[in-house]
């Protein structure tokens, strides 16, 4: 598997198909004398503005910060949560119980009270 | 029944490429400055929007993915983040030209100033996205929108001659004033080959489910869909050119624009040329604002449907709001719709090439489209129009902004 062109950027759904993200980086363990093994990947706009740059990667934070749905950290999920990698990454959680449905579930709270947005 | 109805897309979408604010503006100055001359601009432009339209469903219906998604995955976020931020920018101000131009209509019709129309307007639109699903955004306007066909009445009771027509579809030199006549070549080809339309079309194929044994119906939409609009386009050219012309009437505003039906439909022409100015422009105001909540969310993987609960996908709802909620307070400002409009068009054809030739990458990666590549001559003619529009609009622009 060639992880920039399969694994990197791929929509992440969770057991239930449901959009998660997508993947913004994937972690590696650099090994002395093995090749590197990926260990985990992540999904969230903190992980997605840190690849872009340092400043970007701030500027994320900060933002999800003042609307108070910090993520703290990108969701990192293990590679042994990882079900299969085809069109999208199929991963062993529930979306709704992760932080990468912090900022969904916040601006749902407002969307839910606004007429006709549960029909 | 069902291939009637999934023309209505194609239909919708090229209301969306030809008539509305762009579309109209540019047709109806290069009529009145050049009269039939620059009919060929408008045949290039509906033949390249087309192609791109038929490849764009052709992606998504191969791959199951829109196009933003798949340059997501092929080209990684490092080099979407400059596609997408034009993307964006290019929305805003159509968005906020398209907003201009419905009030416009409106004060045709009332006499009401048009920034005072402006908010309504968004209301009606934003209410429209949010309490309707996919199928009835495109099918009440590909309803209303029959009735920009009054151009091509407009033109056909006209009667202009025939052979000249047929050969103004070939290029030629103009007499007077090249550049502002390269620059009309090129407005005109930015006004109908909108960025958003393509990733539009490429979601709406996803809402729509369409198979991929249906390919077919997307050829047959896209390439009629278009046909369609290239035909209102041009009526709105030679009708111009033969009334605002012989008048020496140069537009610089859409109430002069509007006098283009006065031989054709007496005094119902200001408010059948309002009424198709209109619905033309919020048609494409809910494209627009409904292609930003899609292009966000594929890009970023968040779940999105017009045909969904609003609040199930609270980031895409809100990313549609969003947009309209900034074009309505620059709107409200009070740019001249004209000048918005010229502006975005003329600065689609220079980033056109970014948004292009990836998307030409994407049909020849059986990853993504299979079977289904481009042919040869399909990717030459669209990657040769790309780049010599923009190598000419970066010339022609500053001369245009220099002499005007």
């Amino acid at each position: 598997m060639h992880l920039v062109r399969d694994l990197l950027d791929k929509a992440v759904v969770d057991r239930n198909g449901r959009e998660m993200g997508r993947v913004d980086r994937v972690v590696l363990d650099l090994r002395d004398g093995a090749p590197p093994r990926v260990v985990s990947i992540e999904v969230g706009a903190s992980a997605l503005g840190r690849r872009l740059g340092r400043r970007c990667g701030r500027w994320a934070a900060a933002l999800l910060h003042a609307f108070g749905v910090d993520e703290g950290q990108p969701l990192r999920i293990h590679v042994s949560q990882i079900l299969g990698v085809t069109d999208t990454v199929k991963v062993d959680l529930a979306f709704g119980e992760t932080s990468a449905a912090n900022v969904e579930r916040t601006l749902r709270r407002i969307v839910a009270a606004v007429p006709g947005a549960n029909r | 029944m069902s291939v009637i109805v999934d023309l209505v897309l194609g239909i919708v979408t090229s209301i969306g490429g030809f008539v509305e604010v762009g579309s109209i503006s540019t047709s109806a100055q290069a009529g009145s400055e050049y009269g039939f001359q620059l009919l060929w601009a408008i045949a290039v432009a509906g033949a390249m929007l087309a192609l791109l339209t038929e490849m764009s469903g052709r992606l998504s219906v191969m791959s199951r993915r829109s196009l933003a998604a798949a340059v997501r995955e092929r080209f990684g976020i490092h080099f979407q983040v400059v596609p997408l931020a034009s993307e964006l920018v290019l929305d805003l101000l159509l968005l906020t030209a398209e907003l201009g131009g419905a009030g416009i209509a409106v004060k045709l019709l009332t006499g009401i100033g048009f920034q005072w129309a402006i908010i309504p307007i968004a209301m009606v639109v934003w209410a429209v996205l949010w309490f309707s699903g996919f199928a009835v955004v495109e099918h009440g306007i590909g309803l209303l929108g029959l009735v920009t066909l009054s151009f091509v009445v407009s033109a056909w009771r006209l009667g202009p001659d025939a052979g000249d027509l047929a050969r103004s579809l070939i290029p030629s030199l103009p007499t007077h004033d090249h550049v502002r006549y390269a620059f009309l070549a090129i407005s005109i080809v930015g006004a109908t080959v909108s960025p958003y339309l393509l990733n539009f079309y490429a979601s709406g194929t996803l809402e729509e489910e369409m198979k991929q044994e249906e390919l077919w119906v997307n050829t047959a939409t896209t390439f009629g869909g278009n046909m369609f609009g290239t035909v209102v386009a041009m009526g709105g050219l030679v009708t111009s050119a033969m009334v605002l012309q012989p008048l020496h009437i140069q537009v610089d505003s859409y109430e002069q624009a509007a006098l283009m039906f006065v031989p054709a439909f007496g005094r119902w022409a200001v408010a059948l040329f309002a009424l198709s100015l209109g619905i033309g422009c919020i048609g494409a105001a809910l494209e627009i604002s409904l292609n930003t909540g899609y292009v966000l969310s594929q890009v970023f993987g968040w779940s999105w449907s017009a045909n969904r609960p609003r609040a199930e996908n609270a980031r895409f709802s809100c990313a549609f709001t969003c947009v309209l909620i900034a074009a309505t307070a620059i709107a409200v400002l009070g740019f001249d719709p004209l000048r918005l409009t010229m502006i975005s068009v003329a600065l689609t054809v220079v980033v056109m090439p970014v948004m292009v030739l990836p998307f030409l990458v994407l049909m020849n990666d059986t990853k993504f489209v299979k079977a289904r590549t481009n042919t040869p001559v399909g990717n030459a003619i669209l990657a040769v129009l790309t780049l010599a529009g923009a190598l000419f609009a970066l010339v022609v622009i500053p001369l245009e902004i220099l002499g005007g």
